[in-house]
């Protein structure tokens, strides 16, 4: 790669300009989470981190993130569960049959959100599965699917299916071919697939408006209503440990996918 | 040690895909403790067959045979056969001592006699040393060891290669031969081998399995297939050959006597297979069995001819030497015979004995 083209200066320009597109909303968020003042504003005298100590000292903020996370994770293993089977079920028959199954896969991701909602809430009602933290979980765990889906067919894309024959050959049944041979070869699909399904239901918004009320309260919910009802900075300072939390979890799957690279 | 190893036979096997036939009715008998080669070019069956042998691709017709029993319905895991793929197969999240216990770990054999039969078999390809390491830290020669070590730790029935050599160069190629043979003498088990090169089949196999378009064309030990195949695709697959076509003129006392033009050509075949006269004959000549003469040296077969082209190979010359009547005959002459260096356009006497050519017949499509 040493001779390739290099880039010519209206080129870096505009990728400059739409990365700083991307980053610049986000990064808004740090100086006002730093704010000295009561409202939603930037610092005018000092920086301060009295905002983050109101959020880490309130309970209610508190409750929504350790819940957040709570239903993250179940929801993670949801999706991690079934949509890891689907895509190895999928591989294995690989029929024109399986397209389709691993297209409709991917609707929780091309529907609208909203139309999604508005489903689930009509069907969670009569199931009596609303605001309730099973109810979050599936739904959350049913629309991270998608993601799981992509990335372990992506790495059993990659995978040798020779491999498989030769476990085969020397006698392994497919239950010990899946544990020994195929999933150790997909374990970083399939943690790049659950950093995402986590993250999916981490900040998830509008199926919670949908399905959840008083009892299940997430993070996501709590800064929505914090910006409806009061302008309080706190949520600035909470969008902010949000950004990093799932900024570290992109890192972490990066690193994973370097390793597995190397 | 042979005897140790199970027989193996292929009834009528038939693979059909759809309107193409890959294997058509192929039967053939490997004995107890014998290496043999299915050996063809590419598309020709052979990996077909030796997958309808793992287990790995079902026949359509025909039955796989072990010790005469049908294991033709028997999925792969179930079989009992070692099998080196084309590439290895070894599992790169493994170390080496983990892709060879594989197998024992599937039989749930216990820890001790697990590292023990690993340790023999790593011992038997001489890896003793990598056990800790990945397969991708080994070279090509040694991951075919490897692969080697990992198929015949668990006393299979029968060990599948399937083109065990084709990934390596040429010279680790020809030494890794040599081991495999040597293994083979040691451990005493019947080897089906998959190739397309053939000088890896005439030199590892006790029997050699020619296939051409998914039929077995011919079958035997490698010197017979060499010196005497029946059919043209044989003497052209199986090392080079140059091909004279003729008619019968009359008989003589140790065969009889093609045309072609003015030139006449003794061949010698047994009595019983003398063809009639006047019929179309078509005869296999090696370059090597074509000798230079000299003005004065006699031979059952002479012809002139100019040195159209020439290459110098080290250990000897190929001329393509450009005759009147017979078209272009290729020639092999190692350096030390050849009287002096050839030249385009030098006339040449060439000669060959009525034993050194071989009637064969055209294929059939």
């Amino acid at each position: 790669m040493d001779h390739a083209h290099r880039p010519g200066g209206w080129t870096v320009a505009a990728a400059w300009m739409v990365a700083i597109y991307l980053v610049l909303p986000i990064s808004i968020v740090i100086p006002v989470s730093l704010t000295d003042q009561r409202f939603l504003s930037l610092p005018q005298e000092a920086l301060s981190l009295r905002h983050y100590a109101t959020v880490l000292g309130s309970e209610a903020w508190l409750g929504s993130i350790w819940q957040s996370f709570l239903i993250a994770v179940a929801a993670t293993v949801i999706a991690v569960v079934a949509g890891t089977l689907c895509a190895i079920g999928c591989w294995r028959l690989s029929r024109r049959s399986t397209e389709l199954v691993r297209a409709m896969m991917l609707l929780p991701i091309i529907i609208p959100s909203i139309v999604y909602a508005v489903g689930l809430y009509r069907y969670f009602a009569k199931i009596d599965l609303l605001d309730r933290f099973l109810g979050v979980a599936i739904a959350h765990g049913v629309t991270g699917i998608p993601y799981v889906v992509i990335t372990v067919s992506t790495a059993l894309a990659a995978f040798d299916p020779r491999l498989e024959q030769a476990a085969r050959g020397m006698g392994a049944s497919l239950s010990q071919t899946l544990r020994w041979v195929i999933l150790p070869r997909i374990a970083p699909g399939i943690v790049s697939g659950a950093i995402f399904a986590f993250i999916h239901s981490w900040d998830e918004l509008v199926i919670v408006l949908f399905i959840a009320s008083r009892d299940v309260f997430t993070l996501p919910r709590r800064i929505w209503d914090g910006i409806n009802e009061n302008l309080d900075p706190a949520m600035a300072a909470v969008a902010v440990l949000l950004v990093v939390f799932t900024l570290g979890l992109l890192l972490l799957d990066l690193a994973l996918r370097k390793r597995r690279d190397a | 040690m042979s005897g140790t190893g199970h027989a193996l036979a292929l009834r009528g096997l038939t693979k059909r895909y759809g309107s193409f036939t890959a294997v058509d009715s192929v039967s053939l008998k490997v004995e107890r403790g014998e290496f043999l080669t299915l050996l063809g070019p590419s598309g020709s069956g052979k990996t077909t067959i030796l997958m309808c042998i793992a287990g790995f691709v079902a026949p359509t017709e025909g039955a796989v045979l072990l010790d005469g029993a049908d294991i033709t319905p028997l999925p792969p895991e179930r079989r009992d056969f070692g099998m080196v793929f084309q590439g290895y197969a070894l599992f790169p999240h493994m170390t080496v001592a983990e892709n060879v216990a594989f197998p024992l770990r599937v039989r749930k054999l216990g820890a001790a006699e697990r590292e023990a039969k690993v340790k023999a078999a790593l011992d038997l390809v001489q890896l003793g040393r990598f056990a800790d390491r990945l397969p991708r830290q080994l070279s090509g020669g040694q991951q075919q060891r490897v692969a080697l070590a990992r198929a015949l730790v668990f006393d299979p029935a029968l060990l599948l290669l399937d083109e065990p050599l084709s990934a390596l160069d040429k010279k680790l190629r020809a030494e890794l031969q040599e081991e495999l043979k040597a293994l083979h003498r040691r451990v005493g088990r019947t080897f089906v081998n998959v190739t397309h090169d053939q000088e890896e089949a005439l030199s590892l196999s006790d029997r050699v399995a020619i296939l051409n378009h998914g039929k077995l064309v011919q079958e035997g030990p490698p010197a017979h297939l060499y010196e005497h195949p029946r059919t043209r695709f044989v003497a052209d697959f199986l090392g080079k050959s140059n091909f004279l076509h003729g008619t019968v003129q009359e008989s003589v006392p140790e065969g009889f006597v093609i045309g072609a033009g003015t030139t006449r050509i003794v061949q010698s075949v047994a009595e019983n297979r003398r063809p009639a006269h006047g019929s179309p004959v078509l005869l296999s000549l090696r370059p090597e069995k074509i000798a230079l003469l000299n003005e004065d040296d006699a031979a059952d077969n002479v012809v002139t001819g100019r040195i159209a082209a020439w290459s110098y190979l080290g250990a000897g010359y190929t001329l393509v030497v450009e005759t009147p009547d017979l078209g272009a005959l290729r020639v092999a002459l190692p350096t030390w015979q050849a009287p002096i260096a050839p030249g385009e356009g030098l006339p040449v006497r060439l000669g060959w004995s009525s034993t050194a050519s071989v009637p064969v017949v055209e294929d059939v499509a």
